[in-house]
């Protein structure tokens, strides 16, 4: 090989590589306002991203995927807890997480920092980033849905789930609302009995829990809810 | 003691690699505490004192300052015996030290009190990334000006300036603050990516070339052409490889072709590297003596084609990366990458310039607690990055696939967790050992009747 030869596989090889990135970084910065709605990119907003970082949440969460991989992935957290989950774990982690065996620190955050983070967050989760992480996706509550809107009129407890307008807060597929953690995400870490004693009682079971008791339901019509929403957990199918 | 270096000012390039073989120790440590926080439960009064994410910010920043301290010594070194001329201000590299491992200082204490500017990697506070940039213009200025000076240009300094000119460049985008957090993202990779894979690609490139050049004696024109070839072949597939970070941040769907198409084929240069390596290896044998600066080649260039290039290549497709993206997949391919590639390099480095520095005579040392120091280290990662990625299979088929919720998929993998732990222990005690004989190299003894400058452990070493 000559030298020459060489010098032109340096060249030509960078250059055609820079001239693909550099487009591709064009081509990024137009598609950009669309695929985060830069629209709804406020001040707030703004001011979440400042106490995220402040806070160094990153190096314990990732968010799109990146960060440290010690605590949940952040890109969907406001959608798959709701806005309520969202607060009380920054106001007070150590009770939230007090039976973990993996504690998140008590920050001491203001009460601004706070609605700034979960402002932050709402935006966040709205990023068309080509439905990732697989496991918020919504492909997988499609399938709750169809199930819950198959089984309303056999189903006692989906009966119950809409007499008592439990999806004015949570969210279910892609329905209901976003005070509450979403029904297919307690499944995983929850079972039934636990969902009955919280709707007996939801401040004796987690401290600050801000959603109403049940005491006007059976103790039978509360388990029955549990294993409903147990039930509902996203692709718990048998591997 | 009496250097055996030709310029005296290539003497300022020891204090470099002496600080950041302390920074490495200190970074396996903080490593340790890392990685038993997976495993056991941290109360959470000592979580609100001294977070994961503390530590963490610690353990990578060392990384980085270390490296790159070994980068500004080894050019430190190099540049005068290739540009045949001392440092124009050898004073300068001295106060840079100082002032970098200052800055270094602050902003670990820093951490501890929460100063951070909250982004991995680039944790630096702005006002110290103020400071780290002077140091930076202060080393380019220093280097350059000999360079430029001694009109004796080559490719091999052409490529150590351009890269370290890249290399200060590409912090620049680290710096601001973004609104937008995919933007951030963005360019954040243009810092991280375009570092590993773009920068400190040519810095090592250069750095590798010298050796081969000095210790074989190999004619500077066929390594030229070579370094002209690999690196041709590495920017092409590494700077437009950057897509394969840009799939899921909010960016449009042609990242997934670009990224994956040219991140696929970043392996072959590597392993074109390692298949030259070996081929100057073998031919060469008798050059590379002491016979441990031959394992640290030869070792080099394995790992880094397994971290970098296996590892690497296995979670790079989009349609993997979908389920392992932001797993410990990537825990696994970071450790074994840098270690394979970076942290080798400087090591080896550090082997070839620490004794001659010394004034050891034919940059003879007494090697074997080196051996052990390469073959614990090196075991230790390779096994430590097994673990992680078992791990990292197990997160990805229960929480991505399988769709259970974090916390339930990390139980089961606090046991490879454990694993994870007790081979950083093994590497901890070759860190130490490695540390403790570079920095106090003996001379080579002599027997009875063997000239000096012969290796006594030679002949059992090279069986």
């Amino acid at each position: 090989m000559s030298d020459g030869l060489a010098k032109a596989i340096f060249w030509i090889g960078t250059l055609a590589s820079l001239a693909v990135f550099l487009a591709m970084t064009v081509h990024t910065h137009r598609s950009f306002d669309a695929l985060t709605h830069a629209d709804a990119l406020d001040e707030r907003v703004v001011a979440g991203k400042r106490a995220f970082e402040r806070h160094n949440c990153n190096d314990c969460h990732t968010i799109l995927g990146f960060g440290a991989y010690y605590a949940p992935d952040l890109t969907r957290a406001y959608a798959r807890l709701g806005e309520d989950a969202v607060r009380r774990r920054l106001e007070s982690p150590e009770t939230v997480f007090a039976d973990s065996y993996r504690k998140m620190p008590q920050q001491h955050l203001a009460k601004g920092e706070i609605e700034d983070l979960v402002a932050f967050l709402r935006w966040v989760s709205g990023i068309d980033n080509h439905d990732w992480p697989p496991q918020d996706s919504p492909n997988r509550w499609k399938r709750s849905t169809e199930r819950l809107l198959a089984n309303a009129s056999l189903s006692p407890a989906a009966a119950l789930v809409r007499q008592e307008n439990c999806l004015e807060c949570h969210a279910l597929g892609g329905a209901g609302g976003e005070q509450g953690p979403r029904f297919e995400w307690i499944g995983g870490r929850r079972d039934a009995e636990w969902v009955a004693r919280y709707l007996a009682d939801p401040g004796s079971v987690s401290k600050g829990s801000r959603m109403p008791a049940y005491p006007n339901l059976s103790e039978g019509q509360r388990l029955m809810i549990g294993e409903f929403v147990v039930s509902l957990a996203a692709d718990r199918r048998a591997p | 003691m009496t250097a055996t270096v030709a310029y005296r000012s290539q003497r300022v390039a020891y204090g470099y690699f002496a600080l950041a073989l302390v920074l490495f120790a200190l970074q396996v440590v903080v490593g340790l505490w890392i990685a038993l926080q997976y495993v056991v439960t941290v109360p959470q009064a000592v979580v609100d004192v001294f977070p994961f994410s503390t530590a963490r910010a610690m353990h990578t920043n060392l990384l980085v300052l270390w490296l790159l301290l070994g980068f500004m010594g080894a050019t430190f070194y190099l540049v005068p015996e290739e540009a045949e001329r001392e440092l124009e201000w050898p004073r300068l590299a001295v106060v840079q030290l100082v002032v970098l491992a200052a800055t270094g200082v602050t902003a670990l204490v820093g951490f501890f009190f929460g100063w951070t500017q909250g982004r991995p990697l680039l944790e630096i506070p702005t006002s110290l990334d103020f400071v780290v940039v002077a140091c930076a213009l202060l080393f380019l200025a220093n280097v350059g000006t000999t360079l430029v000076r001694a009109r004796r240009w080559n490719a091999v300094q052409g490529t150590l300036l351009g890269g370290l000119v890249f290399l200060a460049g590409m912090y620049l985008f680290g710096m601001p603050f973004y609104r937008n957090l995919a933007v951030d993202w963005y360019y954040w990779w243009w810092v991280i990516h375009l570092w590993v894979e773009g920068a400190w690609e040519l810095i090592t490139a250069a750095i590798a070339a010298f050796l081969l050049i000095k210790l074989t004696g190999v004619e500077r024109k066929v390594a030229e052409r070579w370094l002209y070839v690999q690196l041709g072949l590495f920017l092409f597939t590494g700077i437009a490889g950057t897509g394969h970070h840009y799939y899921w941040l909010g960016a449009p769907k042609a990242w997934l072709w670009v990224g994956g198409v040219f991140s696929a084929l970043e392996p072959f240069p590597i392993l074109l590297m390692l298949w030259d390596t070996w081929r100057s290896a073998k031919a060469h044998q008798a050059a590379f003596r002491p016979r441990l600066t031959w394992v640290y080649v030869v070792g080099m260039a394995v790992l880094h084609f397994v971290g970098a290039g296996l590892f690497g290549f296995a979670h790079t497709l989009p349609q993997v990366n979908y389920y392992t993206h932001g797993s410990q997949v990537t825990v696994s391919h970071g450790h074994l990458a840098f270690y394979g590639a970076y942290v080798l390099l400087n090591l080896s480095f550090f082997y070839y310039a620490m004794p001659r520095l010394e004034g050891l005579p034919g940059g003879r040392y007494q090697e074997r607690a080196g051996h052990w120091g390469f073959w614990l280290t090196s075991l230790g990662v390779v096994g430590m990055s097994l673990a992680f990625a078992v791990a990292g299979v197990l997160q990805t088929y229960l929480e991505r696939v399988r769709g259970e919720p974090y916390m339930v998929a990390q139980q089961p993998m606090r046991f490879w967790m454990a694993v994870v732990f007790l081979h950083g222990l093994v590497v901890l005690a070759g860190v130490v050992t490695t540390v403790v004989h570079l920095l106090t190299l003996k001379p080579e003894r002599v027997a009875a009747g063997v000239p000096a400058g012969v290796p006594a452990v030679r002949a059992a070493g090279s069986a």
